[in-house]
């Protein structure tokens, strides 16, 4: 199989995405439970990297324009965006379902007291990340007649989407760091350097200034090539 | 009644045992003498006032149903809990609930009551056996519409009925004192483990729903329970029985702390209830084939039963003589009857392979001891202070473990009964005034481990009575002269080291008080242990091995005489103290 | 070590709460294992978490006094 410019980059996105995340969780001292839970805290954490790889699945990366044809990464974007919001809306509950299977607190009794722990700020960002990934998901699907009704057209749309998904993913790492249990310094690096490059290639496209990065940035080096 | 005077000295070899017992416990990281590196400031605490009509201390199974009917029955009520409703104390494990349905039951109440005073040798008192019978099931209906038979955890299905009837509820407060003023009850007082706070309630009448207790011992989930209620009734003049019984069980050699392990899945069971079902369940028998023939000792459902016979050990009575052959989950007594029925056995789950005595030590059988009641609705000697459950000695199975999953059962009868009793008592009646130099004495009692500058280690001190108390040739099979022994350590620990303990925070303060009770307790276990000559039950003496009908048909009274001195008196099988 | 870890703690406190012997306190919002030598190994704490992130061990951290050797 010919190594293609195509087939490197889909290998990078999963290397980084999937490769990293996975290492780190394999790494990380947290300690293993049933498999059940053990894939659910997986599916979980590579669907927020999935969520963070939607930054580079998007207009604002430039350079990756250059190797797909945009019809082919809208796909992808929207392929994954359907199956990682799935499981991140799912996530609440995901957490406190497994106990059905088990002596203890059950799961509808659990639920109640995590969402109602509101004296905690790292729970409660997780919940208005939660609605805000709600009102994303509920906008994009409904993008159609949004973009006929905003004034500045698409580009409103882009600058809603964006900005959502920007709140979105400082809330949810904020959170993710806070609480998670796989969050631990490496964890949380990967997904802080992730999330900002995205933010950085983002506010690039809507301010056309080139961005301040505050870490090495090699797709962005790509990008400028 | 009778003084107790035993003279039977300790010998060299006796001494020798016991301070091996506790060596080496200087090297385990519990500092025994040392300054009091105090974290908080014993002059900035607090206090809150309470008072109600009817308070009810301990959030068990008991403590519940004593709220609800107090309350019901038109009394303020107010729960204080060391821990929380539903999970501290043996309520959160037990999950056997024993209901006699007359529709299903083959016999009678009567024939129920009769098979359990066989079993129990006379030990029980059959008014109490009888009433666990006659209301077991009203109260496991009450508690099916709360959701208790519908999950592991107790506590959200405890809060239904409190917070359906608006009771206050104090989670968290370790209650040292009981007050007594005018010769009554007057109420109780403690302190809050997290905030620098004393609390005093004021009360007409107290329900004691705080559990019996044990050494803090490994392998059984006791580690809250050390007798508070009864010692601290015990301080005010109150009588104690059943302190010569012993709860049995055993845990595994391997880890045996590990009390959710040594269950098996039972701690996660979601409780159940079960009918008739009587045994003689001993455990005592365990530690006597340890004692006679070594170890390892196996037993229980599904272990391999021990080849050897051995000579000698506690009486069964042959119609409750039984094997554990019927491996685990077949034919035998339901698994799910386990702490709540009490299996003096090794618990459900343990199969083959080595156990160890000892996992309750300090604990007597369910319900067999604490405090001496009156009349049949759990009126202590002291009026206006009630028992329920564990608290309150009613001997309803006797000095053994006869019907299985009774001890839930027992504490939701009794625990109903004692709250309409302590309602009407509280009706009508003023509340006792206690005077403020009272309450002032009380609060410095309080702290007084908190302003030690130097002091023992709670930690320590428990230990080292562990050290003494727990070997099974002290209270398992008992013999005068090490009893004598133990009692000679104990009287120190009581006279030169429950004077000093020190605490540096507020986790701490609650180990010195428990320290405390449990010195007291074993006090009161080896003087009744001594004090009952003969063998009977779950109470085996190496040097008195037979049951003596002719002079021990007795439950053994303890009170605090004029003098301070523990005081050991008869009370006739069938008959209710003497009041006084 | 009794109970061994926490993960992933939202700082409810029921295990505070649930712990008959007052093992675990709460340190800026987490539950923390403050007095570990106090576990009973009951698994109330772990039981009762609504987010399961308590992770126990049978170990006691203390030498165990039994009856016989």
């Amino acid at each position: 199989m010919k190594l293609t410019i195509q087939r490197a980059t889909i290998l990078a996105a999963i290397v980084i995405f999937v490769g990293l995340p996975l290492s780190f969780y394999a790494l990380g001292d947290a300690p293993r439970r049933s498999l059940l839970k053990e894939a659910i805290s997986l599916a979980t954490l590579i669907a927020f990297a999935a969520m963070l790889g939607q930054f580079f699945m998007a207009r604002s990366n430039t350079w990756l324009l250059s190797v797909f044809k945009p019809p082919q990464i809208q796909k992808v974007h929207k392929y994954i965006a359907y199956t990682a919001v799935t499981v991140i809306l799912l996530h609440p509950a995901l957490i406190v379902l497994p106990r059905a299977l088990e002596g203890g607190v059950r799961p509808w009794d659990a639920f109640v007291t995590m969402i109602t722990t509101l004296d905690n700020l790292g729970l409660v960002l997780g919940l208005v990340a939660w609605v805000l990934l709600l009102v994303l998901v509920l906008t994009a699907y409904f993008r159609k007649p949004i973009i006929k009704r905003l004034a500045t057209h698409y580009r409103g749309w882009r600058y809603t989407h964006g900005g959502l998904a920007t709140a979105f993913t400082l809330l949810a790492l904020w959170h993710a760091i806070a609480l998670g249990r796989h969050t631990d310094p490496r964890m949380s690096a990967l997904f802080i350097v992730l999330a900002l490059i995205g933010f950085a290639m983002l506010a690039k496209l809507y301010w056309g200034a080139p961005s301040r990065p505050t870490a090495p940035n090699p797709v962005q080096k790509g990008a400028a090539s | 009644m009778t003084t107790h005077e035993d003279n039977a000295a300790p010998t060299r070899r006796d001494f020798i045992a016991l301070s091996g017992a506790s060596a080496g416990l200087a090297a385990i990281g519990a500092a025994g003498w040392a300054q009091n590196a105090a974290e908080i400031d014993a002059e900035s605490f607090t206090n809150t006032d309470h008072a109600t009509d009817v308070l009810v201390i301990g959030g068990g199974m008991a403590g519940l149903f004593a709220a609800v009917k107090a309350h019901d029955e038109g009394a303020a009520v107010m729960i204080v809990s060391k821990g929380r409703l539903g999970a501290s104390g043996l309520t959160p494990f037990g999950k056997g609930f024993f209901v006699f349905d007359p529709k299903t039951e083959s016999g009678s109440i009567d024939d129920f009551v009769d098979t359990v005073s066989r079993s129990a040798l006379g030990t029980n008192n059959p008014v109490y056996t009888r009433q666990v019978a006659e209301h077991s099931r009203d109260r496991a209906a009450e508690l099916q519409s709360w959701g208790y038979f519908d999950q592991t955890l107790a506590h959200r299905p405890f809060m239904r009925p409190i917070e359906d009837r608006d009771i206050p509820l104090l989670e968290r407060v370790t209650i040292t004192h009981l007050i007594k003023e005018d010769g009554r009850i007057a109420g109780a007082a403690g302190f809050r483990l997290d905030a620098e706070e004393t609390i005093t309630i004021r009360a007409k009448s107290v329900i004691l729903c705080t559990g019996a207790g044990g050494f803090k011992p490994n392998g059984f989930p006791l580690g809250d329970l050390t007798h508070d209620g009864s010692v601290m009734a015990y301080r005010i003049g109150a009588k104690i029985t059943g302190k010569e019984w012993n709860d049995g069980h055993s845990t595994r050699v391997d880890h045996p702390a590990a009390t959710f392990d040594g269950w098996g899945d039972m701690f996660e069971r979601v409780p159940s209830t079960n009918g008739v079902d009587v045994h003689h369940d001993l455990g005592v028998d365990m530690n006597y084939r340890a004692y006679a023939l070594g170890n390892p000792v196996s037993g229980g459902p599904g272990a391999p039963q021990a080849e050897t016979p051995v000579a000698g050990g506690p009486f069964v009575p042959e119609e409750f003589q039984r094997n554990f052959d019927s491996p685990p989950g077949g034919d035998g007594p339901p698994p799910g009857a386990g702490e709540g029925g009490a299996p003096g056995g090794p618990p459900p789950g343990f199969g083959a392979g080595a156990n160890v005595g000892g996992a309750s030590a300090g604990m007597a059988v369910h319900k067999s001891e604490g405090l001496v009641p009156i009349n049949d609705r759990c009126a202590s000697t002291v009026p206006g202070l009630y028992a329920a459950g564990d608290a309150l000695g009613s001997h309803m199975s006797g000095g053994i473990y006869t019907q299985i999953g009774s001890s839930l059962a027992g504490s939701a009868v009794q625990g109903a009964i004692a709250g309409e009793a302590a309602a009407d008592y509280a009706s009508g009646r003023a509340a006792s005034v206690i005077p403020d130099a009272r309450l002032a004495q009380i609060r410095d009692q309080i702290l007084a481990p908190l302003r030690r500058e130097a002091g023992y280690g709670p930690a320590w001190v428990t230990q080292t009575l562990q050290g003494v108390m727990i070997p099974n040739f002290v209270l398992y099979v008992k013999k005068a002269s090490m009893m004598q022994a133990a009692l000679a350590y104990i009287e120190e620990l009581r006279d030169h080291h429950a004077p000093m303990l020190r605490a540096a925070n507020l986790h701490e303060l609650r180990l010195a008080w428990e320290t405390r009770n449990m010195i007291l307790s074993a006090e009161m276990k080896l003087r009744a242990s001594l004090f009952r000559t003969e063998s009977r039950c779950s109470h085996y003496r190496l040097d008195y091995p037979e049951v003596d009908d002719a002079n021990w048909r007795v439950w053994i009274n303890i009170f605090r005489g004029e003098d301070g001195t523990m005081q050991l008196e008869k009370q006739p099988f069938g008959t209710w103290p003497a009041q006084g | 070590m009794t109970i061994k870890s926490i993960n992933g703690c939202i700082g409810c406190g029921e295990c505070v709460k649930s712990c008959p012997c007052d093992v675990i306190r709460m340190d800026h919002g987490k539950a923390v294992i403050t007095y570990p030598a106090d576990c009973q190994i009951c698994h109330l704490c772990r039981m009762y978490c609504p987010v399961d992130a308590i992770e126990m061990s049978p170990e006691k951290s203390i030498p165990v006094v039994v009856p016989w050797g």
